[in-house]
């Protein structure tokens, strides 16, 4: 064989087999994203313990099964795993006074660590469920939490850890509902500089797996995401 | 006890052959800039140590690399000597045979000799500082932190200061510190970076290891075994303060229920 | 002719039966695995769907039965259901199931012949490496900045699970696979291996395992690395069913393997190859296959187990039953410590088979490397634990195994002490082979003295889990254990292909694959000491430079193995033809002609000397005996049958 001939056939080699290890890699990374980013609504300003910042509010929901989450009418591959929706890609803004209010509509039972039955890293250390503000919950009682945490180094450390009281195993469906009347949970938390984080569920609700965290708990989209600070 | 004069002669006249002797300066080469290498990378990479069992590790990593200079040294120089002196430059086979040497007993028998001290050497070095490490703890009562991993955060508690329970782990420095372990699900692993210790946190199991931090700073404790998703997710920082402000700070964390029982 | 083939010659001739058996070939292979699996899912669909563990059980089942379709269909059941109704297989038969003279075919077929079983195996494991290496191209380019978002972390765990066990599967058989059934028997001077059809049965199983690897794909992935630890193994989705499947059909491919290249080492050699005579690297296949034989039996046990804790609730594994993790860790590494010598061991000695032809010497030191390696296979066995020294299961075991690992370095370094004593004062002919044994000095040290290090109970406290120690085994599996098995490739080839190898592209393949090899894992070292975990999504700014590095030498690697890949398909359909002998080596397998005929031996050879006699005359006798020799024997140790020379 001359040399033209097999240079040609190693670059036809290289070049086929870059597409090919791309193309393996755009499918890998195309099945692993999230939904769409939700990004906080900012609205004015408020006064905090670190002066007077940007006030950003973030609303979410935490369902008992696939129907109302990210997944599609249908409730995509696994309708009957419970899910945060609308979306687990979550983006707030840096300095800023954070609000969320998650809507809870499962129901729940013991932390398998009592330590997450109280909030953290919330202004005042509280939470606020239905109206009333509390500084702890009931353990046993606990449907999910909403638990940012990450990488301490190289950027500003951010834990966030709230409980969400569970819904009464034989609460009746609201009207124009498939779901009982949920928990209105609301916290605000103060964010430092830009970071990328992640948050979870830290109640064991993979039901059918071991130590419960299976399932939703280990798959991308339903009871874990990211959390951008921007 | 002397050398028989006739060893001796064979020796030096061994010693003297242009071969032994490029061998001899390529491996001296070799061996000194690996020995360099050894005194100024590894520990360097490692970081400045927080604790003498990070130290000890790092001086561990470093005399082991001075050691396995000299080996991997000679390796390499017998090689590359081998193929710059008598490398066949034609494109065919070779037109004669090399010399027909089927082995050298005194060569095996000082390979085997000094690979065994070499051996005995490291096995030594490795039982005496497993030794001081277990030694570190004796001595002050330590204080007790319980190290509790789960899918995918770390939380400690201090049973000795009132049960208080944080997402970061605060130690005073130059105090022993023993850390029980265990996790609520899968296998973790309790690694805390700076100051070289390591544990498996298993589920129904509580496994033990202790450190003393030396200096002061904030740290990272990773987890060291896939646990799952987030598991790049599960670190934790470590605060090493002085006593006085691990004093305040545990004062401050004590949850009010603590704080109203009776000081023991 | 040799009695054997009087026999065969005698038999009487076919009735004509069999005629199923010779349409049966990878596709009716396939399409009967599809419909067992397909069956098999319906019939446990309906009835455990809805029951605990359904999805477990239901793969498992079709996994089941897809390998059981796809060996009924591939004809791997025709000789023992031939058996059950009282008649064995005809002489026609066997020729058919030799593959006598059919073409490309017979490399699709139940083919006993250890020459079309070695080059399946070589395609199946060039097979396995593309995909694994893809694997490998997607995680570098995952972690080439700190976050790069590339893959999630779902994603990224399964893959590194897949990419881990399809590398581990591939090196198990990428030097006893290929070499070990095509070069084996002829360098013993053997007519084919002692059980061919357990040969095609061993091969045919690793084939039925790949499609079940590659399933867990689709199902969630392997979440667990390829140690698939318990009970994270517990909680995974059923992409673990097909992992604990996979090792399941491996473990018996392995092991009919291991019983076959044994026996045939042990039994079939040729007249007068005493074990002195005997070429080092069946010594190597050997001492491979037989630590598999003890080792896989424990994965397959370990996977057992979990199978049954993941589709039975057995909870052999799980604290809260009564089960504990560490059963799991110590059955894993009973056959994971052998398991690397498994892969190493035939690589090197390879290599250290090579050595003596590229450098005109006889191998020095026979009886010492075969020492060294008895001694490596007995002390593999005794290190496990050393996987172990964090998990915090008896702790004061740790100082004893820290023993017996630091004792495996020392006939790991005689085996250097073997190959650099060859090289010295050789003719050192530079071809790709003898260059694949300098790169294999260069890396294989570098690995073993991190090993070093690792076996050090403090040290290992502080890198255990640690990119360190990714680094350290790629140095030891793929820097000393695929190099090793590419030189291999580049040595046999004209043997296997009846062609040369394209010198030119191998050499810019060679230079890629080590420099870009030494520089994605020297800059994992590096992020490994400074605290970097394994198998970590994304990670600290301070690991960046050492990651970039990382990905830019892998990406040269994955260039180099494109060109390689290129060097071996194009040479084998159109490169030079190769002469029976072209690098003058004296090994029995050169001494047949290009193409090998089916039995490789019209007359079997008498062995009169050990192949390493370099420099010494021919053949290689005492003094004392040389004047012996029959004037104008061949060159080669080959004596014909009537040459019957006096020896011992």
């Amino acid at each position: 064989m001359s040399v033209r001939q097999v240079v040609m056939g190693v670059a036809a080699t290289v070049i086929g087999g870059g597409l090919v290890v791309s193309l393996t890699g755009a499918i890998l990374s195309r099945t692993s994203a999230q939904s769409k980013p939700l990004h906080a609504t900012v609205k004015g300003t408020a006064p905090t313990a670190e002066g007077t910042l940007p006030h950003a509010f973030l609303d979410l929901s935490t369902y008992p099964d696939s129907m109302g989450g990210p997944h599609g009418g249908d409730g995509g591959t696994h309708p009957d795993w419970v899910t945060y929706g609308p979306t687990t890609d979550l983006r707030v803004p840096a300095h800023s006074l954070v609000t969320m209010t998650i809507k809870q509509y499962d129901t729940g039972g013991s932390l398998n660590n009592p330590y997450f039955a109280v909030p953290y890293g919330t202004v005042g250390g509280t939470v606020t469920v239905d109206g009333k503000t509390v500084s702890t919950v009931d353990p046993d009682g606990v449907g999910h939490t909403f638990t940012i945490h990450g990488a301490p180094t190289n950027q500003d450390p951010l834990f966030v850890s709230v409980p969400l009281p569970a819904v009464s195993d034989d609460a009746e469906p609201a009207p124009n509902s498939d779901y009982p009347p949920p928990h209105v949970v609301t916290f605000s938390f103060i964010t430092g500089g830009k970071g990328e984080y992640v948050w979870n569920c830290e109640y064991p609700c993979g039901d059918g797996y071991y130590a419960r965290f299976g399932g939703p708990m280990a798959t991308r989209g339903y009871m874990s995401g990211t959390f951008t600070v921007e | 006890m002397t050398i028989p004069a006739q060893v001796g002669g064979r020796v030096r006249s061994w010693m003297n052959r242009p071969e032994m002797r490029g061998v001899f300066w390529i491996w001296a080469a070799m061996t000194a800039v690996l020995v360099v290498f050894s005194l100024y990378v590894p520990a360097r990479l490692m970081g400045p140590p927080a604790s003498p069992t990070m130290h000890a590790v790092e001086n561990t990593m470093t005399v082991f690399t001075v050691a396995a200079s000299p080996v991997a040294a000679a390796v390499w120089s017998v090689a590359l000597y081998s193929l710059l002196a008598w490398r066949h430059r034609g494109s065919g086979q070779p037109e004669t045979d090399g010399p027909p040497i089927r082995g050298n007993t005194p060569v095996t028998a000082l390979w085997l000799v000094l690979s065994s001290l070499l051996c005995v050497f490291l096995l030594i070095w490795g039982l005496a500082a497993m030794q001081s490490v277990t030694a570190a703890a004796a001595g002050r009562v330590p204080l007790q932190v319980n190290v509790v991993g789960q899918q995918w955060l770390w939380s400690f508690s201090y049973p000795g200061q009132g049960d208080i329970e944080t997402d970061q782990l605060y130690l005073p420095i130059d105090q022993p510190v023993v850390f029980h372990v265990t996790s609520k699900d899968v296998v973790h692993s309790f690694w805390v970076v700076q100051m070289g210790i390591k544990i498996d946190a298993n589920p129904g199991e509580t496994t033990v290891t202790n450190v003393t931090p030396n200096k002061l700073g904030t740290f990272v404790v990773r987890c060291a075994e896939l646990c799952g998703l987030l598991h790049a997710d599960m670190e934790a920082a470590v605060h090493v303060v002085s006593a006085d402000d691990f004093a305040a700070w545990a004062r401050g964390r004590r949850s009010p229920p603590v704080e109203s029982s009776p000081p023991k | 002719m040799s009695e054997a083939m009087v026999e065969f010659a005698a038999a009487p001739p076919s009735t004509g039966g069999g005629g199923l058996l010779r349409r049966l070939n990878l596709l009716t292979a396939v399409a009967g695995g599809v419909l067992f699996a397909a069956i098999g899912w319906y019939i446990s669909h309906r009835i455990m769907q809805l029951g605990d563990f359904g999805s477990d059980r239901v793969v498992t089942i079709t996994l089941i039965c897809w390998a059981l379709g796809f060996m009924v269909g591939i004809g791997a059941f025709a000789g023992p259901l031939r058996w059950l109704l009282g008649r064995d297989q005809e002489h026609e038969d066997e020729m058919f199931l030799a593959g006598k003279d059919q073409g490309i075919g017979r490399y699709f077929r139940f083919t006993t012949d250890h020459k079309v079983v070695g080059i399946q195996y070589l395609v199946v494991t060039m097979v396995l490496f593309a995909v694994g290496g893809t694997l490998a191209m997607t995680i570098r380019t995952n972690l080439i900045t700190p976050n790069s978002g590339f893959l999630g972390p779902q994603t990224y765990n399964a893959v590194v699970g897949i990419h881990g066990l399809v590398m581990i599967i591939a090196t198990i058989v990428m030097v006893t696979g290929p070499f070990g059934n095509f070069i084996m028997p002829i360098m013993i001077g053997a007519r084919d291996m002692a059980f061919p059809r357990l040969n095609a049965l061993s091969l045919w199983l690793l084939v039925a395992a790949v499609p079940i690897l590659l399933s867990a794909a689709f199902l969630g992935g392997i979440p667990t690395g390829w140690t698939g630890y318990a009970p994270l193994a517990d909680q995974a989705p059923p992409g673990m069913d097909a992992y604990t499947m996979t090792i399941i059909v491996f473990a018996m491919s392995s092991a009919i393997a291991g019983v076959n290249i044994t026996t045939t080492a042990l039994t079939m050699r040729a007249r007068g190859m005493t074990w002195s005579r005997t070429p080092i690297f069946v010594y190597g296949v050997v001492a491979s296959v037989g630590l598999a034989i003890p080792a896989f039996p424990m994965f397959m046990s370990a996977e057992v187990l979990l199978g049954m804790d993941r589709s039975f609730g057995a909870q052999f594994y799980v604290a809260a039953g009564g089960g504990s993790p560490w059963l799991y860790t110590n059955l894993f590494w009973l056959m994971g410590h052998p398991e690397v010598y498994v892969i190493v061991l035939p690589a090197v000695i390879a290599l250290m088979e090579i050595t003596p032809v590229f450098t005109r010497k006889p191998l020095f030191g026979f009886n010492v490397a075969v020492l060294s390696i008895v001694g490596i296979v007995g002390l593999s066995v005794m290190v496990w634990a050393h996987h172990m020294f964090t998990t915090g299961w008896a702790p004061d075991l740790n100082g004893s195994f820290m023993l017996t690992t630091e004792l495996i370095s020392i006939p790991t370094g005689l085996l250097f002490l073997v190959i650099i004593g060859t090289i010295w004062r050789g003719r050192v002919w530079t071809t790709l082979p003898m260059m694949a044994v300098y790169a294999m000095l260069w890396n294989f040290i570098i690995g073993g003295v991190t090993g070093i290090y690792l076996s050090d109970v403090p040290a290992d406290y502080a890198l255990h889990g640690s990119m360190f120690v990714t680094a350290h085994f790629h140095y030891t599996l793929m820097g000393a254990g695929l190099t090793g098995a590419i030189g291999a490739l580049f040595y046999w080839f004209p043997k296997m292909t009846g062609r040369m190898i394209n010198k030119r592209a191998g050499l810019v393949s060679f230079w890629l694959v080590q420099i870009g090899f030494n520089v994605t894992f020297m800059g994992m070292f590096a992020v490994g000491l400074a605290g970097q975990p394994r198998r970590v999504v994304h990670y600290d700014h301070l690991f960046a430079v050492g990651n970039f590095v990382s990905t830019m030498g892998a990406y040269c690697i994955g260039v180099g193995m494109l060109i390689l890949l290129y060097a071996v398909v194009s040479s084998w359909r159109h490169g030079a033809v190769a002469p029976a002998n072209p690098w003058g080596a004296k090994t029995l397998e050169w001494a047949v002609p290009n193409p090998i005929p089916l039995e490789n031996f019209e007359v079997l050879p008498v062995v009169i000397s050990d192949p390493y006699g370099y420099g010494e005359g021919d053949p290689v006798l005492p003094p004392t005996q040389r004047e012996l020799v029959p004037v104008g024997a061949p060159r080669d140790p080959v004596a014909e049958d009537d040459t019957e020379t006096s020896q011992s």
